[in-house]
């Protein structure tokens, strides 16, 4: 909850964490941020695919042999 | 209350009164820079929009120059010396070493910037950002840039002297935080910058003065060398302030100390080599320097860009699902706190550096592909991507918390804040996905007027390029309206706004950084 003109991180920090926050963090296959793993994958194959577009696109005006 | 420092209530820190002015004149010049970059911004957008074509030749590439100088330099240089300043001294809870210096140095970089804006706007300097020599500037020009170079240089080096002070005075405990260690990866590479500023300005200077030669394609080497590691002192700094607002908006956690670090270093080993892909099609060098310094060093600085992409949103990530919002994949996201302008900035600058920003620079360095989008309006579209919606929305963000922190004020207009962030980032997006795809019709960057009505020969776009660049435009000016309301609510806020009671962000276990530590948890 944020306060007129006070940013929330201030108003209402986020509470401190504890031991006992850590071990009640369930583990999946994909470790302890798979959300953030999702998306990593998402930009990789954006790269991938933008990468591959422009050499595609260089070889249309740049031909060997 | 002792008149040498102040306590913060909200963090618990001790603000050096001389850190916390010097921080607030900093700040102050450098919405001031954007003030004037951002008006010469719309004037070049007007300009570049064919349909308007608001401005002649003359005070097109004037504009170009102001707004090229005034945002890339002066804008960012006086905000990350606010940064400097205050990773070191009431990050580290430490008094700041030789205020006096900072003083001089603060006055240095006024006059310089003055001096500079001065030569631009009186048709003494036409000659763009970049000043490519045999292109000459008034003398003062130069001097102008020197002095502020100067200013900036004195800044760097009190702010690892007051990293000394405060390891003398025991006033942390262990390692400095990660988000001082960023600080100081940037200030490493403001030195190397600022060394490189002065091996090509003096020289420069000297010329202009009709006292020596510069060689055109030496000039073109050294001044990348500045050119385009200022802006790597902003990425640094700019991750730093990533960890900075996920550790005061969700209280994010580091997902590993040495992961992050290193990264840091990693950019300080191998960023300036990525100046060389500005030297891509120049004749002067060779292909195997090309390639070294562009599809190899250049690479193990993205390796960094990579690795911090990863770790700032796992590290916001781990730190919600600590607090329980461990509900599916994205539960942490929808749970966060989204009307925070702070965090808004912070997902917004990530996202759109990264994915925009990011994708495009890497792809357009490479040495092969760089043939066919040097000097289009591509570069700049991925500039503006990461300087302009990655460094500039990040310090944006920052601002809505060093505006009750340090200036002790409410922020003003707070409705209009909470949505500024969406408005300039989302005006940006647009603004840098159109430019890329006008500058994949070969469109060029730079110039005044792409009919090229008056030239001696011809030369026609596909007439898509005029629906891209309307629709660049109407980005632009989007982003334009969001960067208005930034600078109306820093404004407002700093010097008509209604003063902070700080009863309403004191709390008992005030602490900092906030969550900003490695957690057991993370097991990468």
């Amino acid at each position: 909850m944020s306060m007129h003109g006070i940013p929330q991180g201030l108003v209402n920090p986020p509470r401190p964490l504890s031991d006992a926050d850590e071990a009640r963090l369930p583990h999946g296959r994909l470790g302890p941020a798979p959300g953030t793993l999702i998306l990593v994958l998402i930009f990789l194959a954006a790269f991938g695919i933008y990468y591959f577009a422009n050499w595609k696109l260089l070889s249309f005006v740049w031909r060997i042999g | 209350m002792n008149v040498l420092h102040r306590i913060c209530p909200a963090t618990g820190l001790k603000i050096d009164r001389q850190a916390e002015l010097l921080m607030k004149s900093h700040a102050v010049m450098a919405t001031v820079a954007l003030l004037v970059g951002g008006i010469t911004a719309i004037l070049i957008l007007l300009t570049r929009w064919q349909a308007v074509h608001l401005l002649g030749p003359v005070w097109y590439y004037r504009a170009l120059t102001v707004h090229g100088i005034t945002m890339l330099i002066f804008f960012i240089l006086f905000f990350e010396m606010a940064v400097l300043y205050f990773t070191s001294g009431p990050l580290l809870n430490s008094r700041i070493a030789a205020p006096r210096l900072g003083w001089l140095a603060f006055a240095l970089m006024v006059v310089g910037a003055v001096m500079t804006e001065w030569m631009i706007w009186t048709g003494k300097a036409d000659v763009l950002m970049t000043s490519y020599v045999p292109l000459r500037a008034h003398p003062l020009y130069y001097l102008g840039i020197i002095l502020f170079a100067v200013g900036a240089l004195i800044v760097t080096l009190q702010f690892f002297a007051t990293l000394v002070v405060a390891r003398r005075e025991r006033t942390y405990e262990g390692s400095v935080p990660l988000i001082t260690f960023g600080a100081a990866a940037a200030a490493v590479i403001a030195v190397i910058t600022l060394g490189h500023g002065a091996a090509i300005y003096i020289p420069t200077f000297l010329w202009s003065l009709g006292l020596m030669e510069v060689d055109p394609q030496i000039y073109r080497m050294v001044w990348w060398a500045l050119g385009h590691s200022s802006q790597q002192i902003n990425v640094a700094a700019m991750v730093s302030v990533w960890y900075l607002l996920g550790a005061l908006t969700v209280g994010s956690v580091v997902l590993n100390e040495k992961i992050s670090r290193t990264a840091f270093v990693l950019y300080v080993l191998f960023i300036s080599m990525a100046s060389a892909h500005h030297l891509l099609v120049d004749p002067g060098f060779g292909p195997a320097w090309k390639i070294v310094n562009t599809s190899y060093f250049m690479y193990m600085a993205v390796l960094a860009s990579m690795l911090h992409g990863f770790t700032v949103p796992a590290g916001v990530e781990l730190g919600q699902r600590l607090r329980g919002f461990t509900h599916g994949l994205f539960g942490w996201v929808r749970r966060a706190p989204w009307g925070d302008p702070g965090f808004s900035s912070l997902v917004l600058s990530v996202v759109v550096f990264g994915f925009v920003g990011g994708i495009t620079g890497v792809t357009i360095g490479t040495e092969q592909i760089n043939i066919i989008a040097h000097n289009t309006l591509r570069v700049p579209g991925h500039f503006h991507a990461t300087v302009v919606s990655g460094t500039a929305m990040a310090f944006m963000g920052l601002t809505y918390y060093l505006i009750p922190l340090i200036f002790r004020k409410k922020v003003a207009f707070w409705p209009l804040a909470k949505m500024q962030p969406y408005l300039f980032a989302g005006g940006m997006l647009i603004f840098s996905v159109f430019m890329s795809l006008s500058g994949g019709f070969a469109v060029p960057r730079r110039h005044w007027d792409i009919t090229f009505a008056s030239a001696p020969f011809g030369l026609e776009f596909s007439p898509t390029v005029d629906l891209l660049m309307g629709v660049m435009a109407l980005g632009g000016l989007l982003a334009a309206v969001g960067g208005g309301i930034y600078i109306l609510i820093t404004v407002w806020s700093v010097f008509f706004g209604v003063p902070l009671d700080e009863r309403e962000i004191a709390h008992v276990d005030a602490r900092y950084p906030a969550g900003t530590r490695e957690s057991a948890a993370s097991a990468v």
